[in-house]
């Protein structure tokens, strides 16, 4: 059984990231095993990179009809409860119910949207972690997982597309 | 034969003159003028870390007026009641309404600015985002805290909550009180989350650049950002949604505010414009507040000037000229159609206004959110000058103020039963609410220290974006969508 390795490779532009991306999937390194970290969002069409997925959208919906029910019960149920007739409107009118309903609908969809970046991205996460500081310099790096035996070889391409520095990455506390 | 020289020599003029107006619009625009990203960081680092002994003095001084106008004198309405206040027959809504109104009006200008603009790719925000964004969560923290002095016995305040009881007492989700308690919550809770994920990469940065308990500060706050690809796209889609959907929650927050005064039928309340009213009048302030705020922020901290340039107040300052004429068109709306519709107490409403006792605050609301930024903004010069925005700007506020004042104390001074007319004379209200102003200037202090005010990694991406290109003779500014 192979052993695995994470390299580091830290660059200072976006151009020759690129150029070491599409390099190393030349040489065998697939996608998966590859991590670009920058301290600017960059998409994942600059860098050739398949998309990424996410769960937020789906998450803020959940919430939003969440949230929606939760302003139905308020709205719709509970007042035939608690009955209180105020000036001559039914127990469950629909105008003022319209308020209830649209702000529980958008406090869902907010709220979840939040938990959904938590969620999606494990924060909070206090864990050692493969990280260079020159990240939030505006330098870009890419995490590179592949065997011990082509350490060597994916070091020397990496630095001949410019990188400024390749070196085995250690997690450390941030 | 000097005629041919001039010729000759046009080229290398033609060329200087290019050259000069790159330079010219490098100097102009924060988007044109890159800096390495880590001098910009160190900058911003740098800008948190130096405080003179003039920010302590200020710092202290706001303090015991918090500690004296806000927590003193609540504490002593609290144990004496609300009979300290100025509130009595008929006004019982006095400055405590006048203030919540007023501070989430304040509230508004980080949504419009941070939302609205970033959903109309307005470039310009990209530096002063966090700075208003910060405006909403404390004035709807100053809101809060004016609604709960309005309520008298505050330990109450729990009633409001839906939860089930052996009394039967459940709150009426039908009344406009109920749709500030939800309104006012959402706003708070999503203006928060707002402010905090665009801040993620920002705490991030700070603590790479952080040693001692400053790093464990911003260690607990960056929650393990590293700045991945997938990071990255989760906070880009919860950014858009939250941008778009923040919009509609800031409308709906100052409607209902309106819709505390419009239900009732009242002279000078039941109107159907009071909502847009509101929510323009809201922009109004909020924008007025986050200019003087910024030419704060540039005068007094360090390194400000390179991020908040005079392009900054000159696009913002352009935005309240606008804001100022929607608000003039509104409120005649109101007027005119109050004044027309003849109904003998809103006649006597509106000479109260006018030829009242209190018409001088009638006449200066009119000159500050009006005459003044017509007079001021329309010049492009005048409006790029911080000090003078700034004065216009607190016109603006005290003219907004002004008119919370006019459409509640005073305008419930007259109703249908002339025998209880009577002038609300303000008590214990006023060291509270300058208690309330004074919280909001010390929080704001207190998050300069700690939080970066400039969100650098949007400035980078937004320099990352910027160019010029040169068609014909002329150099002009492009814009990249990177998304």
């Amino acid at each position: 059984m192979t052993q695995e390795i994470s390299l580091l490779a830290v660059f200072a532009d976006l151009e020759p990231a690129a150029d070491a991306i599409e390099q190393l999937r030349l040489i065998g390194v697939h996608d998966d095993c590859m991590n670009v970290i920058s301290g600017v969002p960059v998409t994942e069409a600059m860098l050739g990179r398949p998309s990424q997925w996410t769960n937020v959208p789906r998450l803020a919906l959940g919430g939003a009809i969440l949230g929606f029910l939760t302003g139905a019960i308020l709205a719709f149920i509970t007042p035939t409860i608690y009955g209180i007739k105020v000036g001559g409107q039914g127990f469950a009118p629909v105008p003022p119910s319209i308020i209830v309903l649209f702000e529980l609908t958008m406090l869902g969809m907010l709220l979840s949207t939040f938990l959904g970046v938590f969620l999606d991205s494990y924060f909070p996460s206090y864990r050692p972690m493969k990280y260079v500081t020159e990240v939030s310099d505006g330098k870009i790096a890419i995490l590179v997982e592949c065997p011990h035996t082509d350490e060597t070889k994916i070091t020397d391409a990496l630095k001949k597309l410019g990188a400024e520095s390749v070196q085995p990455a250690e997690a450390q506390h941030l | 034969m000097a005629y041919q020289k001039q010729n000759l020599d046009r080229p290398a003029a033609s060329h200087a003159v290019h050259h000069k107006t790159e330079e010219n619009l490098r100097e102009e625009h924060l988007m044109l003028d890159p800096l390495p990203r880590g001098q910009m960081n160190e900058m911003v680092m740098d800008s948190m870390r130096t405080t003179s002994w003039k920010f302590w003095v200020v710092f202290a001084i706001l303090s015991v007026i918090v500690a004296v106008g806000l927590f003193y004198s609540w504490g002593y309405m609290i144990l004496n009641g609300l009979g300290v206040a100025g509130v009595n027959r008929p006004v019982y809504w006095g400055i405590f309404l006048v203030n919540t109104v007023f501070w989430i009006g304040i509230s508004h200008a980080g949504t419009f600015i941070s939302a609205i603009l970033r959903v109309f790719k307005a470039e310009f925000r990209r530096p002063f985002t966090r700075a208003a964004e910060l405006m909403t969560t404390f004035g709807l923290v100053q809101a809060g805290f004016s609604i709960f002095m309005h309520l008298g016995r505050v330990w109450l305040a729990y009633w409001l909550m839906p939860y089930p009881n052996e009394r039967g007492i459940w709150p009426n989700f039908h009344s406009p009180l109920s749709w500030d308690l939800l309104a006012i919550t959402t706003y708070l809770l999503s203006s928060t989350m707002y402010l905090f994920l665009p801040l993620i990469p920002d705490l991030a940065m700070a603590r790479d650049r952080s040693t001692g308990w400053q790093k464990t500060f911003y260690r607990i706050l960056a929650l393990g950002f590293r700045g991945t690809e997938g990071e990255w796209v989760h906070l880009r889609n919860a950014m858009n949604i939250f941008a778009f959907a923040i919009i509609p929650v800031m409308f709906s927050v100052h409607t209902i505010v309106s819709w505390d005064f419009a239900m009732a039928t009242r002279p000078g309340w039941s109107s159907t414009i009071f909502g847009p009213y509101f929510v323009i009048g809201a922009l109004h302030s909020g924008m007025g507040a986050v200019i003087m705020v910024l030419a704060v922020v540039r005068g007094t901290m360090k390194n400000m000037k390179y991020f908040i340039r005079p392009e900054h107040f000159e696009a913002i300052g352009k935005l309240m000229l606008i804001i100022s004429m929607a608000w003039a068109y509104f409120f005649f709306n109101d007027y005119l159609v109050q004044w027309y519709g003849g109904d003998k107490w809103t006649k006597q409403l509106l000479e109260w206004h006018e030829k009242g006792p209190m018409g001088w605050m009638w006449f200066s609301m009119l000159v500050l959110n009006v005459v003044i930024p017509w007079a001021i903004l329309w010049n492009r010069k005048w409006r790029s000058t911080p000090w003078l925005v700034f004065i216009v700007g607190l016109g603006i506020n005290v003219g907004m103020w002004f008119e919370r004042y006019i459409i509640i104390p005073i305008s419930v001074t007259i109703n249908r039963m002339p025998f209880t007319w009577r002038l609300y004379h303000p008590g214990i209200e006023v060291p509270m609410g300058i208690g309330t102003l004074a919280f909001f200037i010390l929080l704001y202090m207190a998050a300069s220290r700690l939080v970066p005010l400039v969100p650098v990694w949007e400035v980078q991406e937004g320099q990352m974006a910027h160019s010029l290109k040169k068609f014909g003779r002329e150099t002009v500014v492009t814009v990249s969508e990177l998304d």
